[in-house]
């Protein structure tokens, strides 16, 4: 392990993780869309000169965690590191280039002192509309990447300080809302820049050299914690598995298997047995993979150190190719969180098995993306994109919370009067679903209602849902938490709609229902403290 | 009978109660402090009040004007001693106070996190009718079933309900149709409405404010009865207002109803004072900085006015009006120096507080702190610390580092010690600095004022961190918020949400809303009795592009609004938004979303209360051996109150004075000026 002076490193540190923070900041008041405004659907992180990710501003696992596997994606097999010139800004969305589905634009800026390339910053947004075949990205019926969108190889974008403009028309004419792209895209590139300046300042103040050593003490620190909490389990390989739906009603749950191995201060996580690719968008690739497995072993070992890429080297994950965890081209992968979130909570399921005191029973289980084209009587169009989360599972010593954030993803929810304000939408119900926590001990945590009626002229509604069919996992005699539904009334008559629907068509007055999933309950429900039981009745929760 | 002279500034805190007074016949100022009641904080107001008149020779009717800040809100809300209450929603949204924004803070962590949601479920109630976006009604009120909702209020037993129904910032008619049909029933219930209190876009935000403001309201009520009470008893009739959130005063009916704005009402004062004293000395961008035992307060004054934000939180729980804008983060002398799991040296945001502090305090306290290696490494005295009245053991502190720090990380003692004051300055440093980033402003252009008892050991190693070249201590740092509470002005915060183009059509909507909020100020300062001469109405728009999720406040032009005016508007928004994230885009449709009126009136003669500066101690020519500059060097100790008027001191040197000390590092110089307040330089 590189030592250098303990002071200085912290000092170092906490400036590298402060680039982070205002690169998050600059994207946070400047860009226009409500998916980066309000819903926070964005990461920022600074990578040392090779490429290996130094600091991170705590936002969403989901992205943290995979950034630093694109950006080695695109540096092997791509544009390699000596390629890459002061000025450049390169873009990436190919979930097959190291991406994860095509809305997110994972946008990289290497910065230079003195000809010498010193380290790159890092901003992932997603953008709301990337063409294909439905608003917002998520097309239900699509089989092939192909008609998700348009995906751009890793590109330069700006070149030598300069906007490829040509480049960037081609992009805009292919989204449905190219001056809210424009917004958030500027954005990104200003967040860059701003992370470009605080990291030359770095520079001229400490020198390079003592930059370098010190991002790769913090790397060599954080895979020391994180050695130090794997050795603290004991050895052995456990199993276990999730669901995610299956992919046409009526038919097989897709199984997600995970054979957890522990061996002296290393993890490996396997998949094999894990159902085999879906024809559909429900697939992942390997950077969805590992950054939820990413997610739940740091979770799971309760590393409280700074994240960084040091905590990803004592973790191997392998999945066999062609799985819905590690999906082959041309495969659709617009809704790669669902086998994602799966992939966590079946991680965590096997951890359970290992350190039962500390792991909770499953969340909700997926985050609900959801899309409406619109189109208003004068003709104009609009993409209004949203998501909604559940309940936490119980833990062993303590109830989920109702309808928060969980798993590898983190964000906000959009208020209502900020919807209806930019919207043809008019929320009647947004609100916790009594009875949907699983009952236990310690009781899973309320999933979410949101009820609204549409009043524009046309609209399809499409939807990236999970946990209908299955259900989020109870733990040590605890119930599994209730299922999501999402349905549309019409006239008075109400039509359930499939988890994963594709365009369904909306006029004035129709009324559409979302569910989401409570999470899962931990213990014997019998045992549940008398109090308890009678405030869970007096709040209407049960 | 002679007009009353006196201006009295009261800043009631946990130990002391803070009075300021200025006589506007001598124009002098005086302060003293006196214990705080905390049974009855109202005694102690008026103890300190007679105690002053007694010493500086006022009677009660010399006194015109009585300004008060206090913490009595912020520490209900902190201890959630708040009574219980109901909260009535449109019906189908009576859980978004619960929902919130839905975004967890640690994003690792498998137990879930401590929600406080101040009304149960039990307690929250749906009521019928509609009002649609733009403020138009969809669905009116079915007042048999809000009877029905009204009577489960009544029998839930609750003595504050909090309205807060969806879109009512653009029209309040059934929030008021509710609160009036309530009150006829509960007539003794603490009402507050969501667009009285908060009119503004984003229901949960909007939802949470009212709520706190409901559940204070018979806090604050009892407090204002009280102290009602105890100015009758003591014979004083001068006319005593509050200090809100925003630096400004309320008069106390006015408080009561609104008293979520009262929140900051205690830090507001010190971040006033910061202004005033900055114009004083005529350095108008200054970053004000309050550094006690777990906590360090960052605010900005800039162009000689304190920064006030929309939006704030406390303890978790998001108020939204305005107030002083202070980011504030976990570094104090409390803060424990601790190596972590993966062998690195941490400090903070752990604090050892005041049971059992530092390990110095001979308490118990086991873990280093701050203020511990301050004691190693000289810059503190054993033996003059808080004035010589409580013995520190250095021993102690030095065993505690060599244990915990030290032999973990093989460093010598010196190293440690000063490694960590490297850490916590840094950090420190980072939080000024990311403060004035947050606006697109440079530190190098700002002056650092220290106040609060622990900041003057770091001060001017922070701002050489930031590449600050000027330093300023007030005076008397211990009743540095009661000195600003002294120039505070009534202020009240009027807003309208509504999203207009920033087009030149506009003009005719802009001035409607204007008029509007205009009238309402007006009605507002008419019941504080201010003369026509002493009020101001200032406007400011709160304007983004089409879209963005935040908005920059941008001041109106002064004048009739018209196509001219919303042109300039576009122009200082352009101006102003290139300022702060480094670009523009003049191509992109931009709009209003919050029109606001700060309506103003003017309280003081418009005078300064430079206090009086003498020398009160006899200079004693002292050194000792303080480690400063990366090494061990014998140091000349001052005692700030035995230094004349213009006296300058070279560092490297420490000053001294009961609640405080002071570090100036070799390379500075500070001067004493004739108001008694210091300024550290850079010699450069």
């Amino acid at each position: 392990m590189s030592r250098p002076d303990p002071v200085l490193l912290e000092i170092v540190s906490a400036a590298l993780v402060s680039v982070a923070e205002e690169m998050s900041v600059t994207v946070w008041r400047t860009s226009r869309s409500t998916t980066v405004r309000e819903l926070l659907d964005y990461s920022t992180a600074v990578f040392d000169a090779e490429g290996r990710n130094v600091a991170q501003a705590a936002r969403m696992p989901v992205h943290l965690n995979s950034m630093e596997l694109c950006l080695q994606h695109v540096i092997a097999h791509h544009i390699p590191l000596e390629d890459w010139r002061d000025g450049d800004v390169i873009v990436t969305n190919d979930p097959y280039c190291g991406g994860q589905h095509l809305p997110d634009f994972i946008a990289f800026k290497p910065v230079f002192r003195d000809g010498r390339r010193i380290a790159i910053t890092c901003v992932l947004i997603h953008h709301v509309d990337v063409g294909g075949g439905a608003a917002g990205g998520y097309t239900a019926s699509a089989v092939e990447v192909f008609q998700e969108g348009l995906r751009l190889p890793p590109v330069r974008i700006v070149k030598d300080g300069a906007m490829q403009e040509d480049l960037f028309a081609t992009i805009l004419q292919n989204v449905r809302e190219p001056e809210t792209f424009r917004g958030d895209f500027l954005s990104q590139i200003a967040a860059l820049d701003v992370g470009a300046r605080a990291m030359l300042r770095l520079a001229d103040r400490y020198g390079v050299e003592t930059l370098e050593e010190i991002g790769a003490a913090l790397l060599d620190h954080a895979e020391h914690e994180m050695r130090a909490a794997i050795a603290a389990l004991p050895d052995g390989t456990w199993q276990a598995e999730d669901y995610t739906d299956p992919e046409v009603p009526g038919g097989e749950p897709l199984k997600i298997a995970v054979t957890l191995t522990v061996a002296g201060d290393a993890i490996a996580i396997d998949f094999t047995g894990t159902a085999p690719q879906a024809r559909g968008p429900i697939n992942a690739t390997m950077a969805t993979t590992t950054s939820a497995v990413y997610y739940a072993v740091i979770a799971a070992c309760g590393v409280t150190a700074t994240v960084n890429a040091g905590c990803y080297r004592p973790i191997t994950v392998t999945a066999p190719e062609g799985t819905l965890v590690n999906a082959s081209f041309p495969a659709p992968v617009a809704m790669r969180m669902l086998p994602g979130h799966k992939t966590a909570t079946a991680v965590l399921k096997a951890f359970a098995k290992v350190i039962p005191e500390r792991i909770p029973a499953s969340y909700y289980g997926t985050t609900f993306n959801h899309a409406v084209n619109i189109r208003h009587a004068d003709g104009r169009r609009q993409v209004y994109f949203d998501a909604e989360l559940g309940g936490w599972g119980a833990h062993p010593e303590k109830d989920g919370p109702n309808g928060l954030a969980a798993g590898f993803h983190n964000g906000q929810n959009t208020p209502v009067e900020m919807i209806e304000a930019l919207f043809p939408l008019r929320f009647l119900r947004y609100g916790l679903a009594s009875g949907s926590g699983g009952a236990g001990k310690m009781r899973g945590g309320l999933g979410i209602v949101r009820e609204w009626e549409f009043l524009a002229e046309a609209g399809l509604l499409n939807s990236a849902f999970d946990v209908f069919d299955t259900r989020p996992y109870g733990l040590d005699g605890g119930a599994e938490g209730a299922g999501g539904s999402l349905s549309v009334t019409r006239d008075g008559e109400t039509v359930q709609l499939a988890a994963k629907t594709v365009g369904h068509p909306l006029k004035a007055g129709d009324v559409v229902r979302m569910q989401t999933p409570g999470g899962g309950g931990h213990g014997d429900p019998a045992a549940r403290a008398p109090e308890a039981v009678a405030e869970d009745k007096a709040d209407g929760y049960v | 009978m002679t007009t009353p002279r006196i201006t009295i500034a009261v800043d009631i805190g946990g130990t002391f109660t803070d009075l300021e007074f200025r006589d506007a016949v001598s124009g002098r100022s005086h302060s003293l402090k006196s214990p705080t009641t905390p049974d009855n904080p109202a005694r102690g107001l008026t103890d300190a009040i007679e105690q002053a008149g007694a010493r500086f020779g006022f009677a009660n009717d010399d006194i015109a004007l009585i300004l008060h800040g206090t913490t009595i809100a912020t520490n209900a809300v902190l201890t959630r001693d708040l009574p219980a209450g109901a909260l009535i929603t449109t019906e189908g949204f009576e859980d978004v106070l619960e929902i919130g924004r839905h975004a967890r803070g640690d994003i690792y962590a498998l137990k879930g996190p401590d929600r406080s949601v101040l009304i149960p479920r039990r307690h929250r109630f749906g009521a019928s009718g509609r009002i649609g976006a733009g403020g138009e009604e969809v669905r009116a009120i079915d007042f048999d079933a809000l009877d029905a909702v009204i009577e489960r209020v009544a029998a839930s037993g609750v003595m504050a309900t909090a309205i807060c129904l969806l879109n009512a910032f653009a029209n309040p008619a059934h929030e008021i149709a509710i609160r009036d049909r309530l009150l006829a029933r509960c007539p003794d219930m603490a009402v507050s409405c969501s667009h009285e209190v908060s009119p503004e876009i984003r229901e949960f935000e909007r939802t949470a404010t009212t709520v706190l403001n409901a559940l204070l309201v018979p806090v604050i009520a009892r407090y204002v009865d009280a102290l009602r009470l105890r100015l009758a008893e003591a014979g004083i009739g001068a006319p005593l207002y509050l200090i809100q959130s925003n630096g400004g005063a309320i008069g106390l009916d006015a408080a009561v109803k609104t008293p979520v704005k009262l929140l900051l009402s205690g830090p507001s004062g010190g971040v006033l004072a910061a202004q005033k004293l900055a114009r004083r000395l005529d350095t108008p961008d200054v970053v004000g900085v309050d550094m006690g035992g777990t906590s360090y307060d960052v605010a900005v004054v800039s162009g000689g006015v304190r920064s006030v934000v929309t939006q704030g939180e406390i303890d978790g729980l998001p108020v939204r009006v305005p107030m002083v804008e202070m980011h504030t983060i976990g570094a104090g002398g409390g803060s424990i120096a601790f190596v972590d799991p993966s062998g690195r040296l941490q400090v903070g945001p752990r604090s050892a507080g005041a049971v059992p502090g530092p390990v110095c305090y001979g308490r118990g306290g086991t873990e280093p702190t701050v203020t511990d290696v301050n004691l190693i490494l000289g810059r503190l005295d054993a033996a003059t610390f808080l004035g010589g009245r409580f013995a520190l053991d250095l021993d102690g502190a030095r065993s505690a580092l060599r244990d915990r720090i030290e032999t973990p990380l093989a460093l010598d003692p010196d190293h440690a010690a000063s490694g960590i004051l490297a850490v916590v300055n840094a950090k420190l440093a980072a939080s000024i600095k990311f403060s004035l980033f947050a606006k697109g402003l440079d530190p190098r252009d700002f002056a650092l004022m220290s106040f609060g008892g622990a900041g003057g050991l770091h001060a001017v190693e922070v701002a050489e961190e930031l590449g600050i070249t000027r330093v300023i201590f007030p005076r008397d740092p211990s009743t540095f918020s009661a000195h600003g509470i002294l120039f505070s002005d009534i202020r009240h915060d009027l807003s309208r949400t509504e999203i207009l183009p920033l087009l030149p059509e506009s003009a005719d909507a802009l001035a409607a809303m204007a008029a509007e909020l205009s009238a309402q100020g007006t009605a507002l300062l008419d019941a504080d009795g201010m003369a026509a001469g002493r009020r101001r109405l200032i406007l400011t728009a709160d304007l983004r592009y089409a879209g963005q999720a935040f908005e920059l406040t941008i001041p109106l032009p002064d004048g009739h609004i018209t196509a001219g005016t919303l042109a300039e508007m576009r122009r200082r928004f352009e101006e102003e938004h290139r300022q702060r994230f480094s670009f523009d885009d003049p191509e992109e449709e931009a709009e209003l979303v919050t029109l606001r009126l700060t309506a103003v009136g003017v309280l003081g003669d418009g005078g300064d209360a430079a206090p009086d500066y003498a020398t009160s101690e006899t200079a004693v020519a002292k050194t000792r051996q303080v480690h400063v500059n990366g090494a061990w060097t014998e140091t000349p100790v001052h005692r700030q109150l035995a230094l004349p008027p213009g006296a300058e001191v070279a560092g490297p040197a420490i000053i001294e004075q009961e609640y405080t000390t002071m570090l100036l590092p070799a390379g500075w110089v500070l001067t004493m000026t004739p108001s008694g307040d210091m300024t550290a330089r850079k010699d450069t």
